[in-house]
């Protein structure tokens, strides 16, 4: 557990980076510090580690002072990502890996050893051992730059806009892994960045600074999303939180519509008659993989004795998985789709059924509230 | 000992007052030196400077030219001047030009990397923009790619300029005036130290004085690079030299990169110009 | 051209190449007053550079300091060095040591702070000691730069060593002080020929180190981050 006891930082020009941070980062979970630029939220990440000393009130772990502790040994015990990784240029991949190990005197076959073990954990090729940073990709000097905190197995993880530097595309990828990292391994981390997607996809609890150096508000994303505190955060979370907020509650329950699936050796006549006003009908197969849509004027224009299979159906779009993805996935697929109805299908693919746009509304609106 | 250390550069003072101009002998004064020197230094520059840039530019046009050029360029730096003013001696004599022909060839040397570089480095975007907006080449050169590589080409002057100025005090070993001759004729062979201790003090203030000369003249001429020069100068000198500090961008390729050193050098002194100078040899 | 086939009879002479005036003995004298002088000037200028260039401390007086030595003309500083201590081995040295220090302390200075901050930083956000950063990055990021200012330095040193021999040591600027007084043009010529030769020689010597002590990932354009 990492604790701010109103720490400030105050430089003697009068600038305030940090004003008297109150704050408590739970052990095992990842803590987002999330802001514009000049809001303290890295000053306050460098206070953990006394890479920055509070002017100010106290930085604790585990109810011990930092500044009680050596600097360098406290940092050894802190693992430590900066943007673009900062590898040493005149080292290997390996060897920049096994810095902090050799640091704490493990011993080059040791540190080595682990070093290995390392790169498979964040996904680098053992071929990848001997390269020198300048030969990687950005991306994969970062994944470099996080096995490189994680080597001597610290408990803490001290993030500083490590996926900043990389394309949208590699982010994402970075994120989903330590995602999964983190799920390995229940790291205390601390996570700084500008991006509140970032922020909300990563954060298990998400603090949001100010300019001048203020908490304005430290939550769980969902509350964050749902509650912003003032006009700051709601502006900083962005206009469109209603539709990430989605994001937090499962699909799963959602109504789902099965009379408006039909096989496709349906007849027109039959389906129609069974449609009881909703203008579209989903055709699926024998198995229940979608066909497409078919709207309700094609059903009354066709003879009555066609079956759905031979009409030209509009395109199914988009489904979304009823067990797994959220409600903004449900309603990302209804926007998507020609009918306006998103289409629930299981883990194998299979339509479950329909969900029509009232129904979604009424889902959306009883979240909201 | 203070006391002492008064005296004797009253002494010093004294000598080089009462010998600033000699009636008897006009070309062995303080003053006929300094002219002197003055002369075989910045003929020396001048010539240097005058065959760099059509040279640089040339290389900049046709790029296949340029690492031939730049592979002779090091090897001709690796030649001391010294050496060079013994084997210019049966040719030339006691002319200016046993002294000037090295050390043009010495400015040269160190000035046409500068040149080169400080052409190539107008970003690609900027220069993308000037041909969008149909510029032609000549025109791209005089309003786009020169204002960019002044400051580095005056860099490279600088480094240049003090160095040959310094050099030109050896020129008097092989019978040649100047500065040196001054500390030779009139201060080793007399065993007298007032002219020689004259003779450093005027060679350092000339190299500080066209040194200072040449940070105004770039200031004139690129006004827009001043502020930013001031604020950046912990960055190394003219172009390559950057790109050869490890942790440093690479040469300017990327455009990004490129425009950085452009705001990076500009304003540099003699003395970062150890690695301005010395830098562009070794990328090759 | 005769002065061409001169100086081919005066290299081709067999009494040229032995005893205390034959070229391998003067080339000798003229490596090992250079080598020392380079030498010296390494102890001081290195630690110093370091030393500034880790602290941040008295970069500007380095550079200032560096700037007036390099404007210095050298026969100037060695012929009254000489004045002072009198004919020897210890003004040339000194004279040597004046322009070899500057552009090693520069270049050492300007190599250890232009390591990236974000290198330093997170080298001392690993538990890096001040020691450490120094020694494991600062030093061997700042080695091309070292590399190339102690160049710079001995091509000069090697060309200034001539002139030891006009304060009355050896070395090859023998050969030219003394075809000076007996007005041998062939002599002077050849001692000119032999510094060239040096010179390049030396040159070719830090390419080669440069190949040995330069990590790989540093080498020409190889950065990080890119």
């Amino acid at each position: 557990m990492i604790t701010f006891e109103g720490a400030a930082k105050l430089y003697p020009d009068g600038t305030v980076a940090v004003d008297a941070l109150d704050l408590t980062v739970e052990t095992g979970q990842t803590t987002v510090f999330v802001g514009p630029s000049g809001s303290g939220k890295t000053t306050s990440l460098r206070m953990i580690n006394r890479m920055v000393e509070p002017t100010g009130g106290a930085v604790l772990i585990d109810g011990q002072d930092v500044r009680l502790r050596d600097p360098a040994a406290l940092r050894r015990s802190i693992g430590y990502v900066i943007q673009q990784a900062g590898l040493f240029p005149h080292r290997t991949v390996r060897d920049n890996i096994a810095t902090v190990p050799l640091l704490l005197g493990w011993g080059r076959a040791r540190a080595r050893a682990r070093a290995a073990e390392l790169m498979e954990l964040v996904g680098l090729e053992p071929s990848q051992a001997r390269r020198y940073p300048h030969q990687l990709s950005g991306g994969q000097q970062q994944r470099v730059g996080v096995a490189r905190a994680l080597a001597a197995d610290p408990p803490i993880l001290l993030m500083d806009e490590p996926f900043s530097a990389v394309d949208p595309v590699v982010r994402a990828s970075l994120q989903d892994e330590l995602l999964r990292l983190q799920e390995e391994l229940h790291k205390t981390v601390v996570f700084v960045t500008h991006d509140i997607d970032e922020a909300v996809r990563l954060g298990d609890r998400i603090a949001v600074f100010r300019p001048g150096g203020r908490l304005a508000q430290y939550d769980s994303p969902e509350r964050l999303l749902a509650a912003p505190r003032d006009a700051f955060v709601e502006s900083f979370v962005g206009y469109d939180r209603g539709v990430r907020r989605l994001s937090f509650f499962p699909a799963r329950e959602l109504s789902l519509r099965e009379d408006v699936v039909f096989g496709d050796d349906t007849a027109a006549g039959a389906a129609a008659a069974s449609m009881r006003g909703e203008p579209w009908a989903l055709v699926v197969t024998g198995d229940h993989v979608p066909l497409g849509w078919a709207g309700a004027g094609q059903l009354a224009r066709v003879p009555a004795d066609t079956a759905l299979g031979s009409l030209d159906l509009a395109p199914y779009g988009h489904t979304f998985a009823v067990d797994t993805d959220s409600l903004r996935a449900a309603l990302d697929a209804a926007v998507l789709s020609p009918a306006g109805r998103a289409v629930g299908v299981d883990a194998a693919g299979r339509v479950v059924g329909v969900v029509s746009q009232e129904d979604l509304g009424t889902a959306l609106w009883s979240v909201t509230e | 000992m203070i006391a002492e250390a008064w005296d004797w550069a009253a002494r010093v003072v004294e000598w080089g007052v009462a010998n600033w101009s000699r009636p008897g002998e006009p070309d062995r004064g303080v003053l006929p030196r300094l002219t002197e020197h003055m002369r075989l230094s910045y003929l020396s520059i001048l010539i240097g400077l005058v065959l760099a840039l059509p040279l640089g530019l040339a290389c900049v046009r046709w790029k296949p030219l340029y690492p031939p050029v730049l592979t002779g360029v090091n090897v001709l730096y690796a030649v001391p001047s010294i050496a060079l003013f013994f084997l210019m001696l049966p040719y030339t004599g006691f002319s200016d030009w046993t002294a000037v022909v090295p050390l043009a060839l010495y400015t040269l040397v160190v000035l046409l990397p500068n040149v080169v570089d400080g052409l190539r480095q107008v970003p690609d975007h900027v220069r993308q923009a000037a041909v969008a907006m149909g510029f032609g080449p000549l025109r791209r050169l005089v309003y786009v790619e020169t204002p960019v590589a002044v400051p580095v080409i005056i860099a490279g002057l600088r480094v240049a300029s003090v160095a040959t100025i310094s050099m030109v005090s050896v020129a008097s070993l092989v019978g040649l005036g100047g500065l040196g001759q001054l500390i030779l004729s009139d201060g080793f062979r007399r065993q007298f130290d007032a002219p020689i201790v004259v003779g450093i003090v005027l060679t350092v203030l000339l190299a500080f004085v066209t040194d200072a000369v040449l940070v105004l003249a770039q200031r004139l001429l690129t006004p827009w690079a001043r502020e930013d020069g001031g604020r950046r100068r912990r960055r190394r000198a003219a172009g390559p030299a950057g790109a050869d500090t490890a942790a440093a961008p690479t040469a300017p390729r990327a455009a990004e990169t490129a425009e950085a050193a452009v705001r990076r050098p500009v304003r540099t002194g003699p003395g970062t110009g150890h690695t301005a100078e010395e830098g562009r040899s070794w990328t090759s | 051209m005769d002065i061409l086939i001169e100086l081919f009879a005066w290299f081709a002479d067999p009494a040229r190449w032995t005893g205390g005036g034959g070229v391998p003995a003067r080339m000798g004298e003229h490596v090992y007053y250079s080598l020392l002088g380079l030498l010296l000037s390494a102890v001081v200028a290195v630690p110093l550079g370091l030393f500034t260039g880790h602290t941040g401390r008295g970069g500007f007086l380095t550079t200032s300091l560096a700037n007036f030595a390099r404007a210095l003309p050298t026969i100037g500083v060695l012929f009254l060095i000489v004045l002072a201590a009198g004919i020897g081995l210890v003004p040339v040295l000194c004279a040597l040591v004046a322009l070899a220090v500057p552009p090693i302390l520069v270049n050492t200075h300007e190599g250890v702070r232009g390591v990236e901050p974000r290198l330093r930083d997170a080298a001392f956000g690993m538990g890096m000691r001040g020691h450490q950063v120094l020694l494991r990055l600062e030093l061997p990021v700042a080695v091309p730069l070292i590399l190339i200012g102690m160049r710079t330095a001995a091509v000069q040193v090697v060309a200034t060593a001539t002139i030891a021999a006009y304060v009355g040591v050896g070395g090859l600027g023998r050969y030219i002080v003394d075809g000076q007084a007996r007005q041998d043009l062939t002599m002077m010529l050849g001692g000119s020929v032999l510094v060239v030769l040096l010179a390049v020689l030396t040159t070719l010597l830090f390419a080669g180190l440069r190949r040995l002590l330069v990590a790989p990932g540093l080498r020409t354009g190889a950065v990080a981050g890119r």
